[in-house]
């Protein structure tokens, strides 16, 4: 991804007032993390693995610090147990940052992938997980904003899912 | 030693700090003997020490204990790393290890009641005061120095496994009211408001 559109990214995080990233990195976004961590308004926490970054996201929000996971998309599969108890159940509100392997608009997709991109909306919808596909500069920060309102309202978690222009 | 005697000597010990609890009797056990706003009893296995690592990351000026079990400890082992390396001053785990699944009604054993030694796995993750304690006296000691000391604490306790808490009254308060009660309880002592929606 072209680091404008990896600030671009950090900057509306920022705007919409995410300030906790817990975060396994991937190939599509990475180059968010660097400018996550040079950013003093986020508390940023590397995790082992996808389900701890979202118990430990869930302990933030809950103690009063908006909350984000970023994630590859195997993540939601690997998440998907905590999603359902925290996210859902206990109802934890949180911003999902997903790297969307693996879609048709993937502009890395092959073979390794193409199975899991399939799946993911699936998973989300089969977790009644909102989500949004953003495939484009253009509207990001609006979609983002949007994204956070609605884990607020909604006391649960949100995914937005990068693809094309992001997965250059 | 049981857990139930454990949670006699920690419930008084409780003041404003956060209390974590996963699933399990442990569960029904401390909110009966503990029923203290502060609490935030998840229910679920797996989960209890990433919110108690996530709550003291955000609340570096309270103390947050963690109560977990054998099973639930096994489930999430990715913690421990993580952990390690963050070494949050403010937090205390208490690991309650009976070596058995006991709400499987047969007790099957867990990988403690074999080779694991989960204060080892602790240590070799980077946990420097991580230990096991056998007897009661010795687990007041290390629980006061847990409470007490600024420093992060890994407490496992091997206790026996008991079926006292199925004679106690399940709570009907479901677990979007548990954590209302948290979350306002929060926001009143910490003087900030936490659920961001507006109607």
């Amino acid at each position: 991804m072209e680091l404008e559109l990896a600030e671009k990214i950090v900057g509306a995080l920022k705007e919409a007032g995410i300030s906790f990233v817990a975060y396994l990195p991937e190939t599509r976004l990475s180059q968010i993390t660097p400018i996550l961590r040079e950013d003093g308004s986020f508390m940023v926490v590397p995790v082992a693995n996808e389900s701890e970054g979202v118990s430990i996201a869930a302990g933030a929000s809950l103690g009063g610090r908006p909350a984000a996971v970023y994630m590859e998309g195997s993540g939601v599969y690997v998440s998907s147990y905590n999603l359902l108890v925290l996210g859902k159940r206990l109802g934890t509100p949180m911003l999902l940052i997903v790297a969307y392997y693996g879609s048709v608009l993937d502009k890395r997709n092959s073979f390794l992938y193409a199975l899991p991109g399939i799946h993911l909306i699936p998973i989300l919808q089969s977790l009644d997980i909102q989500y949004e596909v953003l495939d484009k500069a253009d509207g990001l920060e609006d979609k983002i904003k949007g994204a956070v309102k609605m884990m607020h309202a909604i006391k649960q978690p949100v995914a937005l899912l990068f693809t094309g222009e992001f997965t250059a | 030693m049981k857990r139930s005697e454990c949670f006699e000597f920690l419930a008084p010990l409780i003041t404003d700090q956060l209390v974590i609890g996963s699933l399990s009797g442990q569960r029904v056990e401390w909110g009966h003997l503990c029923p203290h706003e502060g609490n935030l009893l998840v229910a679920s296995m797996g989960a209890a020490l990433g919110i108690g690592v996530g709550l003291a990351l955000v609340l570096p000026h309270r103390k947050v204990i963690v109560l977990e079990s054998d099973g639930s400890l096994l489930l999430s082992l990715y913690n421990l790393p993580t952990l390690g390396n963050l070494s949050l001053s403010n937090l205390a785990v208490f690991v309650f290890d009976n070596e058995v699944y006991s709400g499987t009604r047969i007790s099957e054993p867990s990988a403690t009641a074999g080779k694991t030694d989960l204060a080892g796995v602790a240590r070799s993750c980077g946990i420097e005061q991580a230990t096991t304690v056998r007897e009661i006296d010795s687990f007041k000691r290390e629980a006061e120095k847990a409470l007490e000391e600024n420093v992060l604490r890994f407490l496992v306790c091997k206790v026996a496994a008991t079926t006292g808490h199925r004679q106690i009254e399940r709570p009907n308060e479901d677990l979007w009211e548990h954590k209302y009660r948290f979350v306002r309880y929060l926001e009143r002592t910490e003087g900030k408001k936490i659920f961001l929606g507006r109607g």
